[in-house]
């Protein structure tokens, strides 16, 4: 699904070239989960925008869906993501000018893959019932995640791509929200790559890396 | 392929809607936007509409037969009549009769009457092919045919269905003609066969004039003046310059409008950078994203536009009167009060202010597309951009400036009169120049208070906020600048024009009393009124037309085919003092008395307009062949549209045969308040020659009347010139009330560090306040520039004459005034919400970025 070959970024700055990742190698098989832990600045954030096709890599290649983002154009990374990978970001990011229910259907609507069958379950599983005419300022932290959950998730992606999901939330929300999200992506089947600097949170996931000096530990 | 489209289409049409849902949640924005095009396209529009329609009117009178056909006039200065056109024909000359008249129809409108013999009539004349569809044999026998433009018949009092064939009685009673439309004709102008009219203005057989086909005539027959289509100057060419002027204000009306335009755009995408890096990650493309910004932009373009076309309209159908008015005061110049709009018009309308709305746009769109996707939702991002931008606007003023400079060094080196086009460009670049340098001048002044006011936490923060505010509000301070130095240059022009043009007034209207006797009488009337105890002096005038042919300067000899009017006055105790004079060749006594031994006085206009100063010699067609006369002095004639040559009435009556004109009456310096020797003397001389009362004009009234004229002139100028700082005025008000909830949440901090809510509603004053004065202070310099422009080149280029330099301290302080009121406005509504907001709302609203 998801493959990272001897992967090296670095970014300019005032104090020279700052390497980020440093030879990374890993892979993801359809239907796996995979939490990527490390320190804050570690890369992982990095290492996620390089997987969703966001930036590419100085050397190395990363391949989704069989396909070598670094070759593609912007326009074709732009429909690989589309088409292959949803994203749930820490910040929600969702439109605050849609209600509820068409930023749960954005992301399909621009796939093409709307399904009112799945749209309507997500929002019951979400517990959004009642909300769907609302805006996402009028949510709580825990409401706005699981629609942005519910966004990546209604085009049925083959690969969730996920940045501290939990990251902005406390303690007792994120642990719903988890379970949540873990099991919308048992339920549809698509394999996840979830960035924490959490062990709890990762802990129910099926594999576990630790990234550390941009490399994989 | 259908399945491929649609699967193309849906990303699209979501990634459309999902944009548009931002202005569903902004709608304050949405509106400052459609409110920038709406105006921008509504004043363009307006003005364009004006001129297409008074364009048109030109087209129709030119084609008719005003200038297009070479005229022959008496050499000796008497009325033509229907002999001369007899014998002319039966020498064989293909010459045609032509008599033109006024009537006064039923509603109290004036018509220009004009009769032509058809079967005379050159054949390619617009009357011949356009005008005369139909039987011609109804046209010239009874009970003939009035033909006339359909615009025309509204002044008759009659519906357009109804028109034709009816016979509308005039103010006398009398019933013209059956009408029959004829769309290329004039408007306001009724023609008919020669007998016709000659019957209706009871002309007998006298004619106006006589005319050939261009160049039928090699000379002029024996005893007649010829002067050739080419030397006459067709209404087109008189009103270009004022149809630019106008088109000028439209421009700047515009861009104003594109300022608002372009702030709201502005406005619009920083809020959207989220989204936009949010439906980046979600698989949208950039350049498809940029695509349907783009998209966006017309969409709302067109509306707007269209909008604004519809306003434009609308202005233009009020306005329409007053430029008529204003045409026909300053150049004799016929336009319709109905509006005619060729298709290209709206074309014209739409393509402007869409392609206006590209150029606002495209430095947005430019931004947007070159942000990267991982940055784009910092507003540092912009920020940073914005300090980029500010350099770029001092480079960019600074070229401004020295082109400025260029065109003005061109300009001195031109003779007097020249660079209409170039005054523009000056007037445009020195306005350019300080509006992008405005921003840079605000920042830099905003960062050395920031330093100053160290010890005052406050005031410190407030000059940091307001720095923080200043890429939101830098288009509409421009906006506002622009608007208010123009709005000060032309009041200062229109303020300094009507001074000096109320002394010129009181100047050249010296007598008490002016009355036009008819020829036959006229020495009669001058030895009774001469014979009168109470009349201390008399000053008969005369007046006639010819052609200026050659003007000798030293040793430079020109030869010239121009066509000036001559004017006779009668120097005296009463009117040799007041007459202004510009120039004099050896000092005003000098002047006069060289005017009393046959020298003459020319008007600004032609001393301009063909460089000729005092001293010069001038050659002038006479009827006994050439008269020859040296220049003694330049005087000003304001709203003359020509040249003039001014001389003693003795000797214009004797050198030119030239007809009497009128006699002003000065009155013996006895008291009469209340004018009533005036009218005891306009009475006895009503009942002694039996004058029409219309033959005698009070003092008073010509002034009355001339004030009036005055006044409607420059109605046209100074409601454009409201309507752009208007304009600027929303900008302003649109540009803030669509950021007030963000600077709300900006205070939230400050509330919650115990500052109050007066207190923070008092500095939102006082910010907006401060950088609105410096606006309103740097558009003092500047509109004084633009009015010393306007007076010294583009009012000379454009209408021949100069005027001075007037510096108003009243319009200064209103200038001020505004600048101050229009923030005031702006910050009052959001400070007053701001007032009403609870403390909890605020700092919700705080915690919510």
């Amino acid at each position: 699904m998801l493959e990272f070959r001897q992967v090296h970024k670095a970014y300019a700055t005032p104090q020279g070239p700052l390497k980020v990742l440093d030879g990374v190698d890993l892979s993801l098989n359809a239907g796996e989960s995979l939490a990527l832990m490390g320190e804050s600045g570690c890369g992982k954030s990095t290492l996620l925008h390089l997987a969703a096709g966001l930036d590419l890599p100085d050397r190395g290649e990363v391949r989704l869906a069989d396909r070598v983002i670094s070759s593609l154009g912007e326009a074709d990374r732009a429909r690989l993501r589309r088409e292959t990978l949803g994203l749930v970001f820490q910040q929600f990011h969702l439109v605050p000018s849609l209600c509820v229910l068409d930023n749960l259907r954005l992301q399909a609507r621009l796939a093409g893959r709307e399904r009112p069958n799945w749209t309507a379950e997500l929002i019951e599983r979400l517990g959004l019932a009642g909300l769907e005419k609302r805006y996402p300022e009028q949510l709580s932290g825990g409401q706005q995640q699981r629609l942005a959950i519910g966004r990546a998730l209604a085009p049925r992606p083959a690969l969730l791509l996920a940045d501290e999901p939990t990251g902005n939330l406390d303690e007792s929300t994120a642990d719903q929200v988890l379970e949540l999200l873990l099991a919308l992506v048992r339920d549809t089947g698509c394999a996840l790559l979830m960035v924490t600097h959490s062990p709890r949170v990762a802990a129910p996931l099926d594999r576990r890396l630790q990234l550390s000096h941009g490399r994989i530990g | 392929m259908a399945p491929l489209a649609r699967h193309l289409r849906a990303p699209m049409l979501t990634t459309l809607a999902t944009l548009f849902s931002h202005y569903r949640r902004h709608p304050g924005q949405l509106a400052m936007l459609l409110l920038g095009l709406w105006v921008a396209g509504a004043l363009w529009s307006g003005v364009q509409a004006i001129n297409a329609s008074a364009r048109d009117s030109y087209d129709r009178a030119e084609a008719l037969f005003t200038t297009g056909l070479d005229r022959l006039e008496r050499r000796d200065g008497e009325p033509l009549d229907r002999e001369d056109f007899v014998s002319l024909r039966r020498a064989g000359l293909p010459v045609s009769p032509l008599l033109e008249g006024r009537v006064d129809t039923a509603k109290g409108e004036r018509l220009t009457v004009i009769g032509i013999d058809p079967l005379t009539l050159p054949g390619d004349s617009a009357f011949a092919t356009a005008g005369s569809g139909g039987e011609l044999t109804t046209f010239f026998t009874p009970p003939w045919q009035t033909r006339l433009a359909p615009d025309t018949v509204l002044r008759l009092g009659l519906e357009r269905q109804t028109a034709p064939g009816a016979e509308p009685a005039l103010a006398d009673g009398r019933r013209l003609p059956p009408l029959v439309l004829a769309p290329s004709l004039p408007p306001d102008t009724l023609v008919m066969d020669i007998a016709a009219a000659a019957r209706l203005l009871e002309r007998g057989t006298t004619l106006s004039r006589l005319v050939t086909a261009p160049g039928a005539l090699e000379s002029a027959p024996e005893g007649y003046r010829l002067s050739r289509a080419e030397t006459l100057v067709d209404p087109g060419e008189l009103t270009a310059s004022f149809h630019l002027n106008l088109t000028a204000m439209a421009l700047l009306a515009l861009i104003v409008g594109l300022f608002i335009v372009q702030a709201a755009l502005g406005l619009a995408l920083e809020q959207r950078l989220g989204l936009l890096r949010t439906l980046r990650a979600l698989g949208v493309p950039g350049r498809t994203l940029v695509g349907l910004l783009a998209l966006e932009l017309v969409l709302l373009g067109v509306i707007g536009a269209l909008a604004g076309i519809a306003s434009g309209v609308w202005l233009a159908r009020a306005l329409l009167p007053d430029v008529a008015a204003t045409l026909q005061n300053l150049y004799g110049a016929a336009v319709g009060t109905q509006l005619h709009l060729p298709w290209h018009y709206w074309m014209g309308g739409l393509g402007v202010t869409l392609g206006g709305l590209f150029i606002a746009g495209s430095g947005t769109l430019w931004r947007a597309s070159r942000l990267g996707v991982l940055g784009m939702g910092q507003a540092q991002a912009w920020r940073a951009s914005f300090q980029r931008q500010l350099w770029v606007q001092v480079i960019a003023g600074t070229l401004a400036a020295l082109l400025a400079l260029a065109v003005w060094a061109w300009l001195s080196a031109q003779p007097a009169g020249e660079g209409l086009v170039a005054g523009f460009v000056l007037v445009g670049a020195m306005m350019l120049a300080c509006a992008l340098w405005l921003s840079p001048l605000l920042a830099v002044g905003l960062a050395g208070l920031g330093r100053l006011a160290r010890s005052t936490p406050l005031t410190q923060w407030a000059l940091a906020d307001l720095q923080l505010q200043l890429p939101r509000l830098s288009l509409a301070m421009m906006a506002l600048l622009i608007a208010l130095s123009a709005n000060l240059g032309v009041g200062s022009m229109v303020g300094g024009f009507r001074l000096t043009f109320l002394d010129w007034l009181d100047q050249r209207l010296t007598a008490d009393l002016y009355l036009r006797p008819p020829a036959e009488q006229f020495d009669e009337v001058q030895a009774w009124l001469g014979a009168r105890g109470e009349v201390a002096e008399l000053l008969p005038t005369a007046d006639a037309g010819s052609t200026l042919l050659e003007v000798r300067a030293g040793a430079d000899d020109r030869r010239l085919e121009v066509p000036v009017s001559l004017f006779g006055i009668t120097p005296g105790v009463r009117l040799t003092p007041t007459w202004p004079l510009l120039e004099s060749r050896d000092g005003r006594e000098a002047a006069w008395t060289a005017l009393e031994n046959g020298e003459a006085f020319i008007n600004e206009q032609l001393a301009l307009g063909h460089g000729i100063g005092p001293g010069d010699r001038l050659v002038l067609r006479a009827p006994n062949g050439q008269q020859a006369m040296t220049v003694a002095a330049i005087y000003p004639d304001y709203g003359n549209p020509r040249g003039e040559v001014l001389m003693t009435a003795t000797a214009l009556r004797e050198r030119f045969a030239a007809a009497p004109g009128s006699i002003g009456v000065v009155l013996a310096e006895t008291a009469d308040p209340d004018g009533s020797k005036a009218d005891t003397l306009s009475r006895d001389l009503t009942e002694r020659f039996g004058l029409d009362q219309e033959a005698l004009i009070d003092q008073r009234q010509v002034k009355a009347l001339s004030t009036d004229i005055f006044e409607r002139t420059f109605s046209i100028t100074r409601a454009l010139n409201a309507l752009t700082l208007a304009v600027a005025a929303l900008a302003l008000l649109a540009s803030l009330l669509a950021q007030a909830r963000e600077r709300r949440r900006r205070l939230a901090p400050l509330w919650a560090l115990g500052v109050t809510r007066g207190r923070l509603a008092g500095i939102q004053l006082a910010q907006l306040g401060g950088a609105a004065l410096v606006t309103g202070l740097a558009a003092v310099p500047l509109g004084i520039a633009i009015t010393a422009c306007l007076v010294a080149i583009i009012n000379v280029a454009a209408f021949g004459w100069r005027l001075p330099l007037h510096v108003f301290p009243v319009e200064i302080g209103i200038t001020l005034g505004t600048a101050l009121l229009v923030a005031l406005l702006a910050t009052g509504l959001p400070a007053l919400t701001l007032w009403r907001t609870s403390p909890r709302t605020l700092l919700a609203e705080g915690e919510a970025t």
